[in-house]
């Protein structure tokens, strides 16, 4: 006699194993081919302006996104300290992503296709001031930091890096002009390093009354930090210090209107 | 032909395979090490057999010795390394019938072969042809561990001579008086990697059960006997660096491992350096690097046999529990949150054999319940043949870059990108670029992890004259024409250092396996 609940081991291996033929065969076609990259950067072309951002994802795609776009992506601008002050972002996305860079924004206008292309408008906050452009004026107690292009938490950044002593402080101070707010980021910079010496770094800001400790961690990456400031000519006092040595601590702050 | 002459068809098959295929994979950064120790462990024995040089402390120190994690490689043992060192003297060197790589990776292919050859024998002894048949199927068609087997690495040829170990045991508890098969399979396992060190725990484990069983606690007591002996002298004899100091080099042997360095891994979009990791790296990566069928079928097989041992059936020699325990010893370790996760499931590999043993059972098992709608000969033919095609489909979306692929029930090598896996490792994709090199610019290339390969693709006629490798670092970068970075999350840093020095975040090229960025080329922009 037949019994149809003994076929049933069967048919389901037979099932998996042909939704795995078919899904093997579609995910290897499920990326899209540079074809359609190009189409989407023609599109991106016709109407970007100087200024503007341009992302990419899901973040493991970017290459192929600066492959074919990367001509209009300034090295400053992939290594933003964020996106605050781009007031129009280009996303090009595949597989259904979208780049963190967009969180929370409708697009205003997009095209459909295997790569599909958003733009994004938001309010872009006013930079007055960049501690990075204050190199030259930055004294220092310490060593002085340099001006690199870090990565931290895996990302790109323009920042002042500089590695406090042992148990030591660094006192930089920077003149600056200030706007309403001091944003900033800090981080560990170097894998190799975070990997070797597992100990944090951290960073006091001191702007007039105000002052801000961020401590920040081997698996942090890039820590934002903001201050309330009085517009106007300032200084701006960074005290960087670590409790171990070939920490590379990594910094950038805007004054912001 | 008689049922036991497959295992030889299939093992043969699986050599030409894995030398087939090998040909298309770069040259992992591991293996440049392991060629110029293999050819130099080669010569040494060569030259001692052949009464031209003595064992001297000098000349075992220089072959075999130096510092661990460098020297002559002394932190892994020899047997691999001087196998792939003779079969490069003899099928490159002196019959000069396969390319030079080849020859040094051809142990590792055949060793795989005998892998295949071991467990048909097992499975054919233990449940019959058709699961021998269908367990081998799927131990051939995994793609990672064929790609493992096509290097002149030890992570297949451990695979090997664990089972190896496991068959010899399992053959020598017929009660025989000199079963010293089992120490020699056990010495020749600890001569290829320090992880043979876990197989006397499933053995231990299994003995102590089918002791209990006996009701015996000295039952075959002459096979731990043979394995306590046997092993360390096999490794010793096999090892001149033990010569000199046995207990102080193994000592340093083992301590180099037990505080072995975390290399960066990327896992579910965490970048791993340090302990402790999650627990459940074996078990995910395994379901991602597995293909699906030969999961289901190991999940059907493996419920078979519980079914089994709840309605009373006992083997003496307990071959499930041997399977099971031997696969619990290598992938147990990984469950503790602090051993290494780097090289991922290459480091468990031995519980592949028990997981495709499994799924050679489930699916037999499966199909011969088919037998009232349809003859059992065609039922085993769909169902082994479905999940046969299903695995070699994963394996043709995987070659050569396997690495980077995973199972459809990740959703292939994209969906692994997406899950954030890691992308690969070892620098083997770069050979993919080599061809595109010429055309994108001229001059020395900053090699980034290719860098140890750089002189063998050039020696191989892979690389035109004048690409040399620039250097390390931002020393390199500074000096290339060109610039290769092999992505993987923590080498991310090497994009940042090109887009300083060329002031540019375009490559000109970007190598893709089923879409996913493997390696990136920039070419230094003209002065304008």
């Amino acid at each position: 006699m037949k019994k149809p609940l003994a076929a049933a081991p069967a048919l389901l291996l037979v099932i998996v194993a042909l939704w795995e033929i078919v899904e093997t065969v579609r995910a290897t076609r499920s990326v899209p081919d540079d074809v359609a990259w190009e189409r989407a950067a023609q599109i991106v072309r016709g109407r970007f302006h100087p200024g503007e951002l341009i992302v990419f994802a899901p973040g493991w795609a970017d290459p192929i996104g600066r492959l074919h776009l990367g001509d209009l992506i300034p090295v400053e601008t992939a290594a933003r300290m964020d996106d605050a002050k781009f007031g129009t972002i280009w996303e090009l996305s595949i597989r259904g992503a979208h780049a963190p860079d967009v969180a929370g924004l409708h697009a205003d206008w997009e095209v459909g296709g295997d790569v599909e292309v958003r733009r994004f408008h938001q309010a872009a906050v006013e930079v007055v001031d960049d501690v990075l452009e204050h190199l030259a004026e930055l004294k220092s107690d310490g060593v002085k930091p340099t001006l690199e292009l870090a990565e931290v938490g895996f990302a790109p950044h323009r920042c002042l890096q500089l590695e406090p002593p042992d148990h030591g402080v660094v006192t930089m101070t920077v003149p600056m002009e200030l706007g309403s707010t001091l944003v900033g980021y800090v981080g560990l910079a170097d894998v190799f390093k975070r990997r070797n010496i597992r100990t944090p770094g951290t960073l006091e800001i001191r702007v007039g009354a105000a002052s801000r400790i961020v401590t920040f961690g081997v698996d942090d990456g890039w820590v934002r930090f903001e201050l309330p400031t009085s517009p106007g000519p300032g200084v701006v006092t960074f005290l960087a210090s670590a409790i171990s040595h070939e920490r590379l601590i990594c910094f950038a702050a805007e004054a912001r209107r | 032909m008689k049922p036991k002459h497959a295992g030889w068809l299939l093992a043969i098959v699986t050599v030409i395979g894995v030398v087939v295929l090998q040909r298309d994979v770069g040259i992992a950064r591991d293996e440049t090490v392991y060629f110029s120790a293999g050819k130099s462990y080669a010569a040494w024995w060569t030259g001692l057999v052949t009464f031209q040089h003595s064992p001297s402390s000098k000349g075992i120190d220089q072959t075999f010795g130096g510092a661990l994690g460098g020297g002559a490689n002394p932190e892994h043992p020899p047997l691999v390394k001087l196998a792939s060192g003779l079969t490069h003297h003899w099928f490159y060197e002196e019959l000069p019938i396969l390319g030079e790589i080849t020859a040094y990776r051809l142990p590792s292919a055949i060793l795989h072969g005998v892998l295949v050859w071991l467990v048909f024998t097992f499975v054919l002894e233990v449940w019959g042809f058709a699961e021998a048949l269908l367990g081998c199927a799927c131990l051939i068609l995994l793609p990672r561990a064929l790609f493992h087997a096509g290097l002149d690495c030890f992570d297949a040829p451990i695979m090997t001579l664990w089972f190896a170990t496991l068959f010899a045991y399992w053959r020598c508890l017929d009660g025989r008086k000199w079963p010293w098969q089992v120490g020699v399979a056990w010495g020749l396992a600890l001569a290829t990697k320090h992880t043979a060190l876990l197989l006397p725990f499933a053995i231990a484990i299994h003995y102590a059960v089918i002791a209990w069983r006996a009701r015996d606690p000295l039952h075959r007591w002459r096979v731990a006997v043979a394995m306590a002996i046997g092993g360390p002298l096999v490794l010793f004899v096999l090892w001149p660096w033990l010569w000199l100091d046995p207990i102080g080099h193994i000592r340093a042997w083992l301590q180099f491992h037990l505080t072995h360095v975390h290399y960066n891994f990327e896992y579910l979009g965490h970048n791993w350096n340090a302990p402790p990791f999650p627990w459940h790296v074996a078990l995910v990566t395994t379901l991602f690097t597995v293909p699906t069928a030969t999961l289901a079928a190991a999940a059907t097989g493996f419920g078979v046999w519980l079914a089994r041992w709840r309605a009373g059936a006992r083997d003496p020699r307990a071959p499930v529990l041997l399977l099971v325990v031997s696969a619990a010893a290598s992938i147990g370790p990984f469950f503790l949150g602090s051993t290494p996760i780097f090289g991922a499931e290459k480091h468990w590999m031995p519980i592949l054999p028990t997981l495709c043993i499994a799924a050679g059972v489930g699916g037999v098992w499966a199909a011969r319940r088919l037998a009232s709608w349809i003859p059992t000969r065609i039922a085993l033919g769909i169902v082994g043949g479905a999940i046969t095609l299903a695995a070699a489909t994963e394996v043709w979306a995987s070659h050569p870059y396997a690495l980077t692929w995973y199972s459809a029930l990740a959703g292939g090598a994209p969906g692994g990108a997406d899950l954030g896996m890691n992308r690969q490792f070892w620098g083997v994709a770069a050979r993919g670029v080599l061809a595109d090199l010429p055309r994108l610019g001229n001059g020395p290339v900053y090699a980034h992890d290719a860098s140890p390969a750089w002189h063998w693709y050039a020696q191989l006629g892979l690389l035109p004259g004048g690409y040399n490798d620039s250097g390390p670092e931002v020393s390199g970068v500074a000096a290339s024409k060109e610039a290769l970075v092999i992505h993987e999350l923590h080498f991310n840093r090497h994009d940042y250092l090109i887009w300083k020095a060329y002031n540019s975040v375009r490559p000109a090229l970007v190598l893709r396996s089923a879409g996913v960025p493997i390696v990136s080329v920039y070419a230094r922009p003209a002065p304008p």
